[in-house]
């Protein structure tokens, strides 16, 4: 018991240095995003890039240039299939059962607090992307939700501030700097992703393993990781399965779908809620 | 007294000129508003969708029913048009009408499970763009868990903002299907296009008579 309280505490006491850490590094950034002032859009999300559906010439685009690097495709393709035999094998059996015993409320709960706890290391991508209004945005729901939302498991934030969520990721920042997608990549368990996309998401991972309060043993973080997959999947059952049966290519529909939705994020002209 | 009548007829002539310049130059500038247009077609979508009646009917008779009030604001044309991009235009009238129908036939089959999947979400209007003759509509699609983002593009004919694409999260409809059929073009032409559209919609239909 003693020991369990230390162990506590002493995650508490990381959790705050990390705090003080962002808050010191935001509010010396803030005084740098007054100078810009307007910094805010423009150079950054030209470069991120993003799609015009009233522009005609994105639907004629000859299909060549439409086309996406995949030099990989047969390994991909593989690694298509596993991920779908252990998605529809595996996971959405499990899910299905997570999702008739807990109600649906508690499982967008369980939802706001992991999302909650990736909030720090989005707010330190967009400072790193010079969006420093989103990176104070983004520490402002953290902040309000880990206190007023009960660690994130509400969304006051969002609610009742009407902070809505930003998009943000190590691998975003990546092409923000110029870094390029190299080319597409299935990954196994993980699904459609890019070489520089998962670099960033295992940047992105170990940055939020330094404060996530169950770093401790390989047991409890691989059983939390696999709540937190178990739990996004029991909010999104049967959607897979239904996309997959309108589909002709679900390998190409799949790729492309990846890669629209991924500009969608990477757009910040418009608000994302 | 003369005096005090001429000026207030000169204020109601130059009121009167006024008014006429005012309504001529509105009714110029009456381009239909695309959320305007939009919101009582998707309304009435809803109130179809939540008849009483319509979940005890058959996948077939649900389908019938939707895709009738559906084609009033989609332009299933266009959408062929675009879904195809510059192979359209090696076409021949027949051959586009026949792809025309095959395409509408793929989404009415695709899209009959997502009838039971409507309860009463509340659709929320967000933005419109327009851009010439073209328009985007944002819109929320609420539930208690979850929001999704559904945008419509539009195109304006006479007088009237027709659907051609749907974007869902960011994923376009027409764009998705686009890459996966230049693909089975550029691997087996548009003969083999066809085949496959009349397999899937054999497969989707065998689905539909089976519940």
């Amino acid at each position: 018991m003693m020991h369990h309280l230390g162990s506590m505490e002493k995650q508490l006491r990381r959790l705050g240095l990390l705090l003080a850490t962002v808050a010191m590094l935001l509010s010396g950034h803030l005084a740098v995003a007054a100078d810009f002032s307007g910094g805010d859009v423009g150079f950054f999300e030209k470069v991120a890039g993003s799609v015009d559906f009233l522009n005609d010439e994105s639907y004629e685009k000859p299909t060549s240039e439409v086309k996406v690097s995949d030099p990989i495709e047969p390994f991909n393709r593989a690694m298509f299939v596993v991920n779908d035999k252990f998605y529809i094998w595996l996971l959405e059996p499990v899910a299905t059962g997570y999702s008739k015993v807990l109600p649906a409320d508690i499982r967008t709960c369980i939802g706001n607090f992991f999302y909650n706890l990736g909030e720090p290391v989005r707010s330190v991508n967009c400072l790193l992307q010079g969006r420093f209004r989103d990176a104070g945005s983004t520490l402002g729901r953290f902040l309000i939700n880990s206190i007023f939302g009960v660690f994130g498991l509400a969304d006051p934030a969002g609610d009742e501030f009407s902070i809505a969520p930003r998009y943000a990721s190590f691998g975003e920042t990546l092409s923000v700097w110029g870094v390029g997608d190299g080319f597409y990549l299935v990954v196994p368990l993980l699904g459609p992703s890019t070489l520089r996309d998962f670099s960033g998401t295992v940047v992105d991972g170990v940055a939020s393993a330094t404060y996530a309060p169950w770093n401790d043993d390989t047991v409890t973080t691989a059983t939390v990781q696999g709540t937190k997959v178990v739990n996004r999947a029991s909010l999104h059952l049967g959607e897979y399965v239904e996309i997959k049966s309108m589909t002709f290519d679900s390998y190409v529909a799949f790729r492309n779908g990846y890669y629209q939705m991924r500009s969608k994020q990477y757009d910040h002209s418009q608000p994302s809620k | 007294m003369q005096r005090t009548a001429s000026i207030s007829s000169f204020f109601l002539a130059s009121l009167i000129v006024l008014l006429l310049v005012l309504s001529s130059h509105g009714a110029v500038a009456a381009s239909p508003d695309p959320t305007e247009q939009l919101r009582p077609f998707l309304d009435k979508v809803t109130t179809t969708l939540s008849e009483p009646g319509l979940k005890g009917k058959s996948r077939r008779e649900q389908s019938d029913k939707m895709i009738s009030v559906i084609r009033e604001r989609f332009d299933f044309r266009e959408m062929s048009k675009r879904v195809l991009g510059q192979q359209w235009r090696n076409l021949a009238d027949q051959e586009q009408t026949e792809f025309e129908r095959l395409f509408t036939q793929l989404l009415q089959y695709a899209y009959v499970g997502k009838i039971d999947d409507y309860s009463g979400q509340q659709i929320q209007y967000i933005q419109q763009r327009v851009k010439g003759e073209r328009a985007e509509v944002q819109t929320l699609l609420v539930d208690k868990t979850k929001s999704i983002p559904i945008s419509y593009i539009m195109l304006l004919r006479n007088d009237q903002w027709m659907i051609y694409d749907v974007v869902v999260e960011g994923v376009s409809l027409i764009r998705n299907y686009m890459e996966q059929f230049s693909e089975i073009l550029r691997k087996d032409g548009y003969p083999g296009l066809v085949k496959q559209l009349k397999d899937k919609i054999a497969e989707l239909e065998k689905n539909i008579n089976k519940s």
